[in-house]
């Protein structure tokens, strides 16, 4: 019995457990995942949220810098265009990032592990999907290797 | 090409003397004779020192961020892909060009001296000589004919833009390339059509070579912020450890800042010590703008702006998984 509890608990160390970065526009996508909460939708634990002003601030050194330093896939959540609170800032997002997914697949990356979408405050729904999506996704990729920082650890 | 040479003193000896500019930057021998460096000349004097021949490939227009904070006017010999970064700056408003007299010199292509060094030809080499698709080597031993083709610079195989598209003063005249040119983005799709992982290979293969010596960032025309992100060692913005992950971080933040500015002039693979394909990155971005949002062509048109500073209501989106949005 007592053999048996210890390997339980040595395969459930083994598996892989995905951290997921998920950057999250103040005014539309971190109260989606708000409402999300407050809702009882769903939404796995290994995503760890971090809150922007605008879509468009998520400078492609901060994906990068999360790759490197233990991420396996990376969210980028912003208003639907037309509905920024800055009036202009998705737009923006919506050209350098098409761009940007772009050159990461380029250099190798998985184009799964970076998703960029629009959550509207109201979209608790959407929210848990795409990131049960992308949990799921970068689950069958498995753990990130590219762009590791040999120094860096778990 | 000694006509040139000419030309080039004459005309600034004239501006120069008139006060119409108060200072040229144009080429001077350098210790070798496949050396032409750059060179500053305010002094009527020392005009004797210019020359313009098959080695002044250095693109010059980036000084003139640094001089004009010196002098009013400046006068700059600038070639077809030189005139491009030209442009960038003064649709970027680090020059003024009001202040810029630009003589533009048709440009049949520069000799890269690495590959006659390869062939073991720069022994005695007293002159370099270029009609057209023959270039003359006139060397202590006797002269040498050779195809032009096979010693220019990679970058000059395929030049677009023998001509400069700005200019006050035209020294020479308009020439013609033919290129053989049947798809401009051929080694791009050849990368694209591996898969991941070979294209991961491939790519920390290369940036591994990385020395992060930046002479890219300090050729490229258009990388010309005051402050640059890579001198910012505060924690996380750039390290300055020689690890594969900084390298990576340089490269694809490198290119990735020139977006939508590059003019492609292929400078920052030729100053590469480690013969990495920089530009392959760069024409990687080249051709995804070309695709999406329509040919642009940086350094072309200072009217237009660049295309990752404006944006369109009816840009395509490729993220948008649910059409209709909420």
């Amino acid at each position: 019995m007592f053999l048996e509890s210890k390997e339980e608990v040595i395969i459930e160390k083994e598996e892989f457990k995905p951290l997921i970065v998920a950057f999250c526009c103040n005014w539309c996508s971190y109260a989606g995942a708000d409402l999300a909460g407050t809702s009882r939708q769903n939404y796995p634990a290994n995503i760890r949220i971090i809150k922007v002003p605008c879509s468009c601030r998520v400078n492609p050194n901060f994906v990068l810098r999360a790759f490197q330093n233990g991420a396996d896939g990376v969210v980028i959540a912003g208003c639907h265009p037309g509905d920024c609170h800055y009036s202009t800032g998705n737009y923006f997002t919506r050209r350098r990032l098409t761009i940007f997914t772009n050159l990461l697949d380029y250099i190798g990356i998985e184009r799964e592990r970076l998703k960029v979408d629009w959550i509207s405050a109201a979209e608790a729904n959407k929210f848990a999907s795409v990131m049960n999506e992308v949990l799921e996704k970068v689950h069958k990729l498995g753990p990130n290797r590219k762009l590791r920082d040999v120094r860096w650890k778990r | 090409m000694e006509e040139i040479t000419l030309k080039t003193r004459e005309i600034a000896y004239k501006d120069l003397s008139t006060g119409k500019v108060d200072r040229v930057i144009g080429f001077a021998k350098g210790d070798f004779i496949y050396e032409s460096n750059p060179t500053f000349i305010s002094d009527i004097d020392e005009l004797d020192a210019l020359v313009w021949d098959s080695f002044c490939v250095n693109n010059l227009s980036k000084y003139l961020i640094n001089e004009l904070k010196d002098v009013k006017k400046i006068g700059i010999f600038l070639k077809g892909c030189d005139s491009l970064g030209f442009n960038q700056l003064v649709q970027d408003n680090k020059v003024d060009s009001d202040n810029v007299l630009v003589y533009g010199v048709p440009c049949e292509g520069m000799v890269d001296p690495n590959k006659l060094k390869k062939d073991n030809l720069l022994k005695g080499l007293i002159d370099i000589k270029r009609s057209g698709e023959k270039i003359l080597l006139i060397t202590k031993q006797g002269d040498k004919e050779l195809k032009a083709k096979e010693y220019e610079y990679d970058k000059c195989i395929n030049c677009k833009h023998p001509n400069p598209v700005v200019y006050s003063e035209l020294l020479g005249d308009y020439i013609t390339r033919n290129n053989n040119v049947v798809d401009d983005f051929q080694e791009i799709k050849e990368i694209e059509a591996m898969n991941s992982e070979e294209r991961f290979d491939y790519w920390s293969k290369q940036f591994s070579k990385c020395i992060r010596c930046y002479a890219c960032r300090n050729i490229c025309p258009v990388c010309s912020c005051d402050k640059c992100i890579f001198e910012n060692y505060e924690p996380g913005i750039s390290g300055k450890g020689k690890v594969d992950s900084e390298d990576q971080f340089f490269h694809i933040i490198r290119a990735y800042h020139v977006a939508g500015r590059c003019v492609d002039c292929g400078e920052c693979s030729r100053v590469c010590p480690e013969g990495i394909s920089i530009d392959k990155l760069n024409r990687k971005i080249i051709k995804d703008i070309t695709e999406i949002y329509g040919e642009y062509d940086a350094g072309l048109n200072t009217s237009k702006s660049s295309v990752l500073v404006n944006y369109e209501l009816e840009d395509f989106d490729p993220f948008e998984s649910i059409k209709g949005g909420k």
